[in-house]
């Protein structure tokens, strides 16, 4: 009778909402969770602090006078403000954190997330429950792009907030690599690629270490490809002049000739405006989105293609 | 509801790039409500066939049919233990009972979980990788049973576990299947680790079907023969016969009477068994349980 009766039950209850599932994957991946929540909390705090110091350090980076003027402060006082140097410091190193969040995402996601999971058999023992494997890879997914799209959103905020107006001699200027990863979309977006390709190479290799090698250094690639190529992602403007050119302060160059055809010395200059950090923030985040989600779908084909 | 826990046609399961056979051409019915005993020698692909009932492998041919689905339809009906317990180590025993919860909302019965985790000793704070193998074998058996399954794939379920723990989880295991009419499927090769629980046998041996039927029937249709060598065996089917000094013995599917001056036997699941593995080129014996079902 109860067989009976535990046939009719899919009938008649609801479909099984997904927090259980959710939960499960939050519980399997404790260590991940705490380790990311630390690492949050650190950056937080030291982004505040940095915040706090801003105004000393753009006192200790001020034109001065020797003897001071009216205007301005004497160089001996500047001097002795340290402050600009630990604030400029402490920004790179967040800066560097915050692009380089994606390798160890990808390794993660190769190894512990799935890779050890089919190595040991527990992506299978996941299976057999009430469980499909595409609605698991789906929890597995959502639950760290989620978290990690919080994260590195949260962080980005701050990490402008941080800046304040972000004077190039302190924070750096807007194209250095570190500094463009880290104050725009394109930080939410790297991890996120980290993620699907971290996943997919577990799935493809099956095994812990391999898919973790593989997820981190496809991510290396992608990573040096877009900083090799970013001054292409967006038309760069280019000026040509007789004489030499003055760039606008904070101008990315991309090239420089110079050329004495008839006696005449031409300048000839491309470089990116500041005013297209949007621009090449956009093209490259959804470089790296469309990236992400042509490495999930594989992944979902894969994963369907070798289970019935 | 279908009376039919298993149902494999012409199912086939190739691997790797050399397609090697670790089945082929398997067909057999489980009848629901069974305990059958799966085996064979090591690499004859009962895992591999316990799998692909799970819904864990695509058969490269055939196909196989659980409970009247396909195996992924039938997935929240059947519970697998694969042969290496695969459990997270670092949760706890009450955590891994909560994975169990968690991803069963609709079958999940606590009570059973609760009660094998008990009679073992165990702690429930416990983390999984403090555990013995037996122990580890335990928490995945009360996981599987927890889900209230229908039918239930034990793949190589008591290697780890000393003789007092494997009597007394049989028992449960048992009684738990009989009070809910649970198909069991069990794989081994140790014989009499099989013998007194199930009444179902399939036994596979280079990937082939070479028995399949209920337990009894299958007896019934073997005789163990002793007699004089030189004696023939004709007409009746020869799995195995062996001449020590003057003396044949044989194991035969009668055809009819086997004569006078001879001595015949029941054989033992174990001879039985052990008469198919030694002779692999004895015709497969598959016996359809429609016969039994009208009887």
């Amino acid at each position: 009778m109860s067989a009976l009766a535990s046939a009719a039950t899919p009938l008649t209850r609801p479909a099984p909402r997904p927090g259980g599932l959710l939960r499960t994957v939050a519980r399997t991946h404790r260590p991940a969770l705490v380790l990311s929540a630390l690492a949050l909390a650190a950056t937080t705090v030291a982004l505040v602090w940095l915040h706090g110091l801003g105004g000393e350090a753009r006192a200790g980076d001020s034109a001065c006078a020797t003897p001071p003027t009216d205007r301005l402060p004497s160089c001996a006082a500047v001097e002795a403000i340290t402050a600009d140097e630990t604030y400029a410091n402490g920004l790179a190193v967040i800066a560097t954190v915050l692009s380089y969040a994606v390798f160890p995402v990808a390794a993660w996601a190769g190894g512990a997330l799935i890779g050890r999971e089919l190595e040991n058999g527990t992506a299978q023992l996941a299976w057999t429950q009430s469980v499909g494997p595409a609605r698991w890879l789906a929890a597995k997914l959502a639950v760290p792009a989620a978290l990690l799209t919080a994260g590195t959103s949260g962080t980005v905020l701050l990490n402008v907030w941080a800046r304040g107006d972000g004077d190039p001699d302190l924070a750096g200027d807007w194209y250095y690599p570190d500094v463009f990863v880290s104050t725009g979309p394109v930080a939410v977006a790297y991890p996120l690629a980290g993620l699907a390709f971290g996943a997919l190479a577990g799935l493809v290799w099956r095994r812990a270490l391999p898919a973790a090698g593989m997820g981190l250094a496809a991510s290396l690639l992608l990573h040096t490809l877009l900083e090799r190529h970013r001054e292409e992602l967006w038309p760069a403007v280019t000026r040509v002049a007789a004489g030499s050119i003055e760039l606008p302060r904070s101008a990315f160059q991309v090239s420089w000739d110079t050329a004495t055809p008839n006696g005449v010395h031409i300048t000839r200059a491309t470089f990116h405006p500041q005013s297209h950090y949007w621009p090449l923030q956009y093209v490259e985040t959804g470089l790296l989105l469309a990236v992400a989600a042509a490495a999930t779908a594989t992944a979902f084909a894969l994963l369907a293609r070798r289970l019935p | 509801m279908t009376d039919t826990a298993i149902e494999a046609a012409a199912l086939g399961r190739s691997f790797g790039r050399r397609r090697r056979q670790a089945l082929e051409g398997c067909s057999f019915r489980l009848p629901a409500g069974r305990v059958c005993a799966l085996t064979g020698p090591n690499g004859a692909g009962k895992s591999t066939l316990l799998a692909l009932a799970a819904g864990l492998l695509r058969p490269t041919e055939g196909s196989i049919a659980v409970l009247g689905r396909t195996p992924a339809a039938a997935r929240e009906r059947l519970a697998y233990v694969a042969q290496n317990k695969p459990l997270h180590p670092q949760l706890t025993i009450a955590g891994t009972l909560r994975l169990g919860r968690d991803l069963n909302p609709r079958r999940w019965d606590a009570r059973v979980p609760e009660r094998i985790i008990a009679e073992g000793d165990l702690d429930p704070g416990a983390r999984i990788r403090s555990l013995s193998g037996g122990q580890r074998t335990r928490v995945a058996l009360a996981l599987a049973l927890g889900k209230r399954p229908e039918l239930l794939l034990l793949d190589e379920p008591m290697a780890d576990l000393d003789p007092l723990a494997r009597h007394q989880l049989m028992a449960t295991l048992m009684a738990d299947a009989a009070d809910h009419g649970t198909t069991v499927v069990m794989s081994s090769h140790v014989v009499a680790e099989l013998e007194g629980s199930c009444d179902h046998l399939l036994l596979l041996g280079g990937g082939r079907v070479r028995l399949a039927g209920p337990l009894d029937d299958l007896l019934a249709a073997h005789t163990l023969v002793t007699g004089r060598s030189g004696d023939t065996l004709e007409p009746h089917t020869v799995v195995e016969s062996r001449t020590t000094g003057r003396q044949l013995t044989a194991l035969v599917r009668p055809a009819g009477p086997l004569g006078e001056g001879r001595r015949t036997d029941r054989p033992s699941l174990e001879e039985l068994v052990l008469a198919h593995l030694r002779s692999p080129e004895a015709p497969p014996l598959v016996l359809d349980t429609e016969q039994e079902a009208a009887a």
